[in-house]
């Protein structure tokens, strides 16, 4: 469904993604894991649209979206949940929720999604009129995550959902991926949390300085000892000792 | 006569008002200056007056007709003054609008000439009574008039779709984008919305002063800008009380302190809220 | 026609001096500033009042139009040292309409009509009347003023003021002193400005409030842009060029202004460093990253 060939990207004269190539399949759930600064965010920026690669293609679904604007990526059915969850704050629960649907035509169908949504994160209904930026971290993951999701998305892209939460509240949004996944989400996740991404994941690729060192399928790379190492934490004494 | 200065101020406040929703909704989506707000705001007047003058158009039409002006003016602008500039250090486009804000006025000096106009149409207005105090139905009007576009302007942004993505993009710009808003789209309406209202304005005060002339929009336009910053510039409500704040207070000020400085009370509270405590009242954007 | 090339030559010299003034502000500090003719007003008035009422001889009334003008840039600049761009352009335009009002309706300062009959500086020995002897003494000023930008320019601080303009909290994590820097150039530009007002003010012998209001203050924005911010030679040269400019177009008198905001959007979306703003530097300064 999506491809990505040796593309390119960076900031200014900092080039981040020295030549990434990864593909999604749809019905998949692929995690992109790696160390701080190693490109995830950037990825994900790049395949959204928000930063323009410099070299390289990226296709989706039949369609090349490498020089195409955010605003176009997402009519095309590419949702991406961003780092730090960016809810708009001084707006409304429901608001950022229709806001999600912004560029949606069917108007009907919006209305049933956002009920939909409501539904199955109670919590959204709960809150529809406060304003984003008074919820709790977690509230605030689910709420992006169901803004994306009211995009009627075929691929959701999550940039590190778990991050800045309790344990407690990282489990529950990771119940929510796995939740989406049975009910056949095609998903793209970048995570730190390698151990929660390689659970859900159905095949991973691990990122360092912006270059794919490793992929496989996702219990292939739990079992790998240099993953394990460097992000799973375990043999730690091996090295120590 | 505390009474009459109070509603006196609060007229010319509710204007300041108008030409402030401008300012603090550019601000809010670009974080620039629109230093040529005053002179969208003469626009509206010149247009509504040129067209009252020829006696075929009817009060309401021009009043509709110049507001549109003013709009159409100000997407131009952002068009020619901003858009290009993007990216840049924040003084070019500011030194840009400055550009713009003298281009305009230049050029409705030569084509208009220097001198006042009268306000081709000449009402009658007669006085009425609230709470037992004489009142000037002209700044009922006005005033009644004003709340009007600013209530619309508030139904616009807080139930609106776009008055949604606006805030969105004056919020967060990129996850703007991500939602599919066209960013670029969002600015020229907001320059579209804050010039109609600035044209309003213009017009309004072509009618209370009588008086329409190249230069009008600089003062005012100047003050608008205190009342946007004293409010809290970025934010809607604030930009609505800062004006009818400053208005009374330079009202006042001209009233009990002195009437030859009255110009400079707007410049003095500007400078007391910058030290004191910049995000304004109403705590706007204030990065 | 030799009195009126001396006579423009003449004013080509005050606007050099307030140009650079200004030019030190914006093209170096990174700094706005919209009132500037405030400066240039407060100068002239305080030079022409000592001289009128207390007969200061020029020296003595230069210096005080010097001190007055930079003791108010330091009242202006100290507590606006925080404020980022936009809102400092906003204060400083209304300090600059503040100013005026002031000249317009303090009586010491002669209101709408100004002050007339300066008396004409006469010092050394030497009665400067004539105008070629003026502009002696102005080329005399604009050369030490030049001399003494261009050694803060190539100097240590000339750099660390351009760290400042490019890139403020960079420059304050490498150790420099920013506040310290952006008030001794703003408190140097409005001093530089009042001199440039004295020197003003004892050549046509008679000011009002008309000469300091924003129309100038914008007119000198104008010479540092299309010269080149950033650059000392181009603020002479900007400067130069309109002061001629205006007058060779005497009959389109009316479209002075028009032309000078025409120019401003211009030159700032097609050659925004201006005519000899320095490329790379001037570019850096002016384009963000990414």
């Amino acid at each position: 469904m999506l491809t990505l060939k040796s593309v390119q990207a960076g900031y200014g004269r900092l080039p981040v993604l020295k030549g990434i190539s990864l593909h999604v399949r749809a019905g998949e759930v692929v995690t992109l894991i790696g160390g701080n600064g190693a490109g995830k965010t950037t990825t994900l920026r790049t395949i959204s649209g928000l930063l323009p690669p410099r070299k390289g293609t990226i296709e989706f679904a039949g369609q090349d979206l490498t020089r195409l604007p955010a605003e176009r990526i997402v009519t095309l059915g590419l949702a991406l949940v961003p780092e730090g969850r960016r809810v708009f704050r001084t707006l409304s629960v429901t608001a950022n929720l229709e806001l999600g649907a912004f560029h949606r035509r069917d108007k009907g169908a919006v209305r049933r999604d956002l009920e939909e949504i409501r539904q199955r994160f109670p919590i959204l209904k709960e809150r529809a009129h406060q304003a984003a930026g008074t919820l709790s971290g977690g509230e605030q993951q689910i709420l992006a995550i169901g803004r994306a999701l009211m995009a009627r998305p075929r691929l959701l892209m999550l940039d590190e959902p778990s991050m800045g939460l309790a344990p407690r509240m990282a489990t529950q949004v990771y119940n929510i991926l796995a939740e989406l996944k049975a009910a056949g989400t095609t998903i793209l996740l970048v995570e730190q949390n390698a151990r929660a991404a390689l659970k859900v994941a159905d095949r991973g690729y691990v990122l360092e300085t912006g270059r794919i060192i490793l992929d496989g399928a996702a219990a292939d790379l739990r079992e790998d000892p240099e993953v394990q190492r460097a992000y799973l934490g375990k043999g730690y004494q091996e090295v120590w000792e | 006569m505390f009474f009459q200065q109070l509603i006196n101020g609060l007229t010319t406040g509710s204007v300041y008002a108008l030409i402030a929703l401008g300012y603090t909704m550019i601000y809010g989506i670009l974080g620039l200056i629109n230093f040529a707000q005053g002179e969208i705001y003469m626009c509206g007047a010149f247009v509504a007056v040129l067209l009252l003058a020829t006696g075929k158009v009817n009060f309401f039409l021009a009043f509709a007709l110049g507001m549109a002006a003013a709009a159409i003016l100000g997407v131009l602008l952002e068009r020619a003054a901003f858009r290009p500039l993007r990216g840049f250090h924040p003084l070019v486009p500011l030194i840009s609008a400055i550009g713009a804000s003298i281009l305009l006025q230049s050029l409705a000096l030569l084509l208009f000439g220097p001198n006042d106009r009268p306000f081709p149409i000449q009402f009658t207005f007669s006085s009425v009574e609230i709470a037992g105090l004489p009142v000037s139905t002209l700044q009922v009007a006005i005033l009644a008039a004003a709340l009007g576009f600013m209530g619309l302007l508030v139904v616009f942004v807080r139930y609106t779709t776009y008055g949604k993505a606006i805030v969105a993009c004056a919020l967060d710009r990129d996850t703007a984008r991500l939602m599919g808003i066209n960013v670029d789209r969002m600015v020229s309406l907001t320059f579209l919305l804050g010039s109609a209202l600035s044209g309003a304005a213009g017009i309004m005060m072509a009618v209370y002063y009588n008086a329409t002339y190249p230069r009008m929009g600089m003062l005012p336009g100047l003050k608008a800008f205190s009342a946007a910053i004293l409010g809290g510039v970025g934010s809607i409500p604030g930009a609505i009380l800062g004006g009818l704040l400053l208005g009374v207070a330079e009202s006042l000020g001209a009233a009990y302190i002195s009437s030859g400085f009255k110009d400079a009370i707007a410049f003095a509270i500007l400078i007391l809220v910058l030290l004191l405590r910049p995000q304004g009242i109403l705590r706007g954007r204030g990065d | 026609m030799a009195a009126y090339v001396l006579h423009l030559a003449i004013l080509a010299g005050i606007y050099i001096i307030l140009t650079v003034s200004i030019n030190l502000i914006i093209g170096y500090a990174g700094q706005v500033s919209l009132g500037h003719a405030a400066f240039y007003g407060i100068g002239a008035y305080i030079s022409a009042l000592v001289s009128l009422h207390w007969h200061l001889p020029f020296p003595a009334a230069a210096l005080a139009a010097l001190l007055a003008a930079g003791l108010c840039g330091l009242a202006l600049g100290l507590p606006t040292l925080r404020l980022k761009e936009d809102y400092l352009a906003i204060v400083t335009l209304g300090f600059g309409v503040i100013v005026d009002l002031v000249f317009l309706n303090l009586e010491v300062t002669g209101g709408p009509d100004g002050l007339p009959g300066i008396p004409a500086p006469s010092f050394l020995g030497l009665d400067f009347r004539p105008p070629w002897l003026y502009l002696i003494l102005v080329v005399v000023i604009v050369i030490l003023v030049l001399i003494a930008a261009y050694r803060l320019v190539d100097s240590y601080h000339g750099r660390a003021l351009r760290a400042i303009r490019d890139h403020e909290i960079t420059a304050q994590v490498m150790g420099i002193n920013t506040p310290a820097y952006k008030i001794v150039v703003f408190t140097l530009a409005a001093a530089l400005a009042g001199l440039a007002g004295s020197l003003y003010a004892h050549y046509i012998t008679f000011i009002n409030p008309e000469t300091f209001g924003l129309h100038t203050s914008i007119l000198i924005l104008t010479m540092v842009v299309l010269g080149g911010m950033g650059s000392i030679a181009g603020s002479v040269l900007g400067a130069v060029i309109l002061t001629i400019l205006p007058e060779m177009l005497r009959q389109a008198h009316a479209y002075q202004e028009l032309i000078y905001g025409g120019l401003l959007m211009l030159l700032l979306i097609w050659r925004p460093s201006g005519l000899l703003g320095r490329g790379k530097l001037s570019l850096k300064f002016l384009k963000r990253e990414g």
